[in-house]
């Protein structure tokens, strides 16, 4: 279509110095290249690509909204990406292995001349699909794909008039009461409206485990477990002189060994 | 009686018998000999100091069925009396020596422990990430081509930063507040160069509580944290503001953004988990930090220390 077309490039990155830097350098190193465009995160640079066609993005990784990986998976195919990155290092591990080339920020003019070069050499070429690299790259970021399961490390709960943030390890044990679940630490206590039903999905089963249908326990926090007079397990705790019974569909929890 | 009588006779007996033996010295033999009995006087003291009472008195149950088969009455009321004396009167004291000995060990090896642990983590927390590094690096590039004066500013800036961030800098002196507002100054200096109008900051400090103890690099982490957890991943930024107080004899400092808020299950990284390590090798439970939840949204992080002016050094 395009009659001796002059290459085209869309510039990505969230800090305008660095799209000024790699435009400058660009400019140096390939006076030809058109700078279409410039992008400062991830959603705006595919948008952009789609309105502008361009041959070339160089895609900065770390960004706001949609960061460089993910961008790069749904420009896959329609330009030659070349990943702009400050300090990586599994991703410069990934890349050296890969079709993509990268550049290290503060980008220095011999390399991006050669970076250059091989662009010119590909152009000629459809931009490559490259799922497979991207696929690897995004699991080492873990920006998305398959991970292990997330559970809930911190309780966004009321503390007399305050919202808070408690990490999990801080808490002793969530109880059941009324149309609320009382979060207990070593120094307060707090309330949240989360049921204990729903909790024990979220939280960590190797950090929490439920002792009763209305309680469940930090298994750290535990100091001891003894028998009172009518055979029933109770839980004594570290940093709390509250004692919790254990119901008997969970005395399997202590069975001794 | 008459079956113990024997006995004694049969002991001065022994020694007669092989005289060779004897030029050695009595003397010598004598001597360890008392030197056992004080030994063992002194551990039967510290055993009474500490024994329980209702041991004592199973202990006096065998002694009196002792007496009773020796036929020796006296010698067991003689001990009785004796023993319980000296419990009374020298047993507390004693004990009191014993429980005082063993605390001062004991808080001697905890506070050893907890410098170790804080030195340990402080150094963790000094890290530099060499994202930071080499993208102010790569601004600093860009400012000397086209804004030079703002590229040296910058340049300071990170002198700054870097002088008080390494851990062979911090050494010495006990950190101030004042020194961690500059330290961060220095930071989001730099990070407003670089994020221009998507970074505002704020830093209401009264002057007075600059000279504040603060622990090194704490103030730095929340920052660190506001800008990559709350600010960088939105588009449009937002702001900053440090504050601190006095607030019961505590020193209070607040680090708010206006930011994405806090991600309950996001692990953002052993940053707040080594802050409150260090505050509870440091304080041991005289401090705290608190992650509040601003009803505008975003995160307010809260460090509190019992409020402590740093020693003057000359």
């Amino acid at each position: 279509m395009r009659a001796t077309p002059a290459p085209t490039a869309v510039i990505v990155d969230d800090e305008r110095l660095m799209r000024e830097q790699i435009a400058g350098r660009l400019k140096e190193a390939w006076p030809e290249l058109v700078i279409v465009g410039e992008a400062g995160n991830g959603r705006e640079a595919v948008a952009m690509v789609g309105s502008l066609e361009p041959d070339i993005v160089f895609l900065d990784i770390n960004m706001p909204e949609m960061d460089g990986i993910k961008a790069a998976q749904a420009l896959a195919g329609r330009a030659h990406l070349v990943f702009v990155t400050a300090y990586d290092q599994y991703a410069i591990s990934a890349f050296d292995h890969g079709a993509i080339d990268y550049l290290l920020k503060p980008v220095e003019p011999a390399r991006v001349a050669l970076a250059c070069r091989r662009l010119r050499e590909r152009l000629q070429q459809k931009p490559a699909p490259m799922d497979e690299l991207l696929e690897e790259l995004s699991q080492r970021f873990g920006s998305s794909g398959v991970k292990p399961r997330e559970y809930m490390r911190w309780v966004q709960a009321s503390v007399g008039a305050n919202l808070r943030m408690i990490p999990t390890s801080d808490i002793l044990f969530f109880r059941a009461e009324d149309k609320y679940t009382r979060v207990q630490t070593e120094g307060f206590e707090a309330l949240i409206r989360k049921p204990i039903k729903e909790l024990i999905d979220e939280l960590d089963p190797k950090e929490f485990w439920q002792i009763h249908r209305s309680t469940v326990v930090r298994v750290d926090a535990i100091a001891q477990v003894s028998r009172n007079f009518s055979g029933k397990q109770i839980v004594h705790l570290k940093g709390s002189d509250e004692k919790l019974e254990v119901s008997r569909s969970f005395n399997h929890l202590f069975k001794q060994m | 009686m008459s079956t113990d009588q024997p006995n004694p006779g049969a002991a001065s007996a022994a020694p007669g018998s092989p005289p060779p033996l004897q030029p050695p010295g009595i003397k010598q033999t004598f001597r360890d000999g008392w030197r056992v009995i004080v030994e063992l006087w002194w551990r039967f003291f510290d055993w009474l100091a500490v024994v329980s009472w209702k041991t004592l008195l199973v202990v006096y149950l065998l002694c009196l069925i002792l007496a009773a088969m020796l036929h020796r009455p006296m010698t067991f009321f003689f001990f009785v009396i004796v023993s319980v004396i000296i419990k009374v009167v020298a047993g507390g004291k004693r004990r009191a020596e014993l429980t005082a000995r063993q605390a001062t060990q004991r808080a001697e090896d905890e506070q050893l422990e907890r410098r170790v642990l804080e030195a340990r983590l402080q150094a963790l927390q000094a890290q530099i990430e060499p994202h930071f590094l080499f993208n102010t690096l790569g601004s600093i590039d860009q400012l000397i081509q086209t804004d030079p004066p703002r590229a040296s500013k910058m340049q300071q800036s990170l002198i700054r930063y870097l002088r008080s961030a390494m851990p062979q800098m911090r050494e010495g002196a006990r950190p101030t507040l004042g020194q961690q507002i500059d330290l961060c100054r220095a930071f989001l200096d730099i990070m407003a160069v670089r994020m221009e109008e998507r970074l505002q900051t704020v830093i209401n400090v009264p002057e007075g509580l600059k000279s504040a103890v603060f622990p090194s690099m704490m103030l730095q982490t929340l920052v660190e944290n506001a800008i990559k957890h709350g600010l960088e991943p939105r588009a449009t930024g937002g702001q900053i503001t440090i504050t601190a107080e006095i607030a019961g004899g505590q020193l209070t400092v607040h680090v708010l953004d206006n930011g994405v808020g806090f991600m309950p299950k996001g692990n953002e990284g052993v940053g707040l988990a080594n802050i409150r390590e260090r505050l509870k090798a440091l304080y041991s439970g005289r401090a705290e930090l608190i992650i509040g939840v601003p009803a505008a949204g975003g995160t307010c992080a809260t460090i509190k220390v019992p409020y402590e002016i740093a020693p003057v050094t000359a």
